[in-house]
């Protein structure tokens, strides 16, 4: 996983970079969209031991309440992604940006630590819905990833915010802001819905 | 007709045209429905035809329950 | 749920029809006819009565699915899944109309076919998006499960909506400060009247369509148990 996201961001130097020499003011983007995309691989496969080993059937009929089995794989889909952004937020650091403080790196790693929550909690609902379907490579991002753009918009624009050159510690604040309202939103959708998805 | 008002004409078609299709394809639904109401009845016209030969079941009593039904 | 053997959909159906053609035409009079013309903007801004009017209908479709969404979830009758699935139908539907003439739009006062600095535009292209997915999901799963999957994910859609819409508009003011107004804050009177008739008549259109769609799967369930029916019996 951390090697697709490193290839994700080669891809995006050989698509942009070629061209354009100094990538800092698209570093923000690059890395969360080298993100969303980890995050949809990470989802997917967030399940399939699961599935694989029948191992759900069982888990199901523990005495265990649903919610936490929907926090503890949103848990899970953090971690991966913790893991992932532990390696990737420095090489970007190194590919893309140009002059850069220490303290800029701490501050992404805030948006992280924010955005990662939004993401597991609707991969943790999602993944569930596409468990079953036949095409589930297909469906998942589908079902994922326009849920997903208003955390994409939002991470990128705080990273940017930071790395990009500008240093705008409002917009910075106002990003944040809206992913933890993001995450809150998302909580109480998952909260309300998840008993009903393993119903059968 | 300024180029202004034809957008505007533009636009206001494209909506006039979204709902002309929406009618067109209620109409083809319509001509599915008719022709498997149509099927049906052929089917129980029958059906009470080789009930005068052998009385056993008829697909009245099943006819009759579903339309009480609905 | 005897609808079908009395008259009462149909007639209601025959009601809210009536009226919304009604509306309409007095709303399609009333913008070329009686609204003044925009001062800035010229014959273009009449785009907008309709425009708007049918942004906020499929937002309100999409509201209905996701009420009607927790509904099957809260009592498992597949009438409210009839209700959402068909009203997530006719907010897609009504949502590819605003990007349409939202592009008109654009075309007419940028002179190009597409911007990204509408924060209404690329939310409905975001909102597009998200309910085809329901579709796709819908098709993926059978049964009951279909049912239950769809009223989830016409609820997660829905908290969607809002958060697409402040995290477009949030990106686009920290680029360009100024607030965009396309349609005027300070609407005089004698526009906004003919913005609110519009409204209504398009909500109207929303209802009609509503009711003429589960009419017809109503028909069309009914057939087919009947079909099932005779089948088992012969």
């Amino acid at each position: 996983m951390v090697l697709f996201a490193i290839l994700a961001m080669l891809i995006f130097q050989f698509a942009f970079g070629s061209r354009l020499g100094d990538l800092t003011p698209f570093a923000g983007g690059i890395l969360w969209a080298t993100l969303a995309l980890t995050a949809v691989l990470g989802v997917g496969r967030s399940w399939v031991p699961e599935r694989e080993q029948r191992v759900l059937d069982g888990i199901l009929t523990a005495p265990v309440p649903r919610l936490v089995l929907l926090v503890s794989k949103a848990g899970a889909i953090y971690a991966y992604l913790l893991a992932v952004e532990i390696v990737a937020v420095p090489l970007l650091t190194l590919f893309f940006v140009r002059g850069q403080a220490p303290v800029d790196v701490a501050l992404v790693a805030v948006v992280c630590l924010l955005a990662n929550v939004g993401i597991a909690i609707l991969g943790s609902l999602l993944a569930c819905l596409a468990l079953f379907a036949r095409a589930r490579e297909l469906l998942l991002p589908v079902l994922f990833l326009p849920s997903m753009l208003p955390v994409v918009i939002a991470a990128a624009g705080a990273t940017h915010a930071v790395l990009g050159g500008t240093n705008d510690l409002a917009e910075y604040r106002g990003y944040c802001l809206f992913l933890a309202v993001y995450a809150v939103i998302f909580g109480l959708v998952a909260y309300a819905t998840y008993d009903h998805v393993f119903d059968d | 007709m300024s180029t202004g008002a034809q957008y505007v004409v533009a636009a206001y078609g494209v909506v006039l045209f979204a709902l002309l299709v929406y009618v067109v394809a209620v109409g083809m639904r319509t001509a599915r429905l008719a022709r498997e109401a149509e099927l049906l009845a052929r089917l129980v016209e029958r059906a009470a035809g080789e009930d005068e030969e052998a009385p056993v079941r008829t697909p009245e009593p099943a006819d009759a329950s579903s339309a009480s039904r609905t | 749920m005897s609808s079908t053997t009395d008259a009462r959909p149909a007639r209601r159906l025959a009601v809210t029809g009536a009226l919304t053609a009604a509306l309409t035409a007095l709303a399609v009079y009333g913008v070329f006819f009686v609204a003044p013309e925009d001062a800035d903007q010229g014959i273009i801004q009449k785009i907008f009565y309709f425009h708007v009017a049918i942004a906020i209908a499929s937002l309100v479709a999409f509201g209905v699915a996701c009420i009607a969404g927790i509904a099957y979830l809260r009592t498992r009758q597949v009438r409210f899944d009839e209700v959402s699935s068909a009203s997530v139908a006719i907010g897609l539907g009504m949502s590819v109309l605003v990007v349409i003439t939202g592009s008109i739009w654009a075309k007419a006062s940028w002179g190009t076919w597409w911007v990204w600095t509408d924060p209404r535009l690329v939310t409905f292209l975001i909102v597009l998006l998200l309910y085809a997915a329901y579709f796709v999901l819908r098709s993926s799963a059978e049964g009951e499960r279909r049912y239950r999957y769809a009223a989830i994910y016409s609820v997660a859609a829905f908290a969607s909506v809002p958060l697409s819409f402040y995290s477009v508009r949030v990106a686009r003011s920290f680029v360009h400060p100024v607030v965009f107004t396309q349609s005027g804050a300070n609407m005089p009177n004698s526009m906004l009247i003919w913005f609110v008739v519009s409204q209504v008549a398009v909500l109207g259109i929303f209802l009609t369509v509503l009711q003429l769609e589960l009419l017809q799967r109503r028909a069309d369930s009914a057939l087919r148990r009947v079909k099932a029916r005779l089948e088992a019996a012969a």
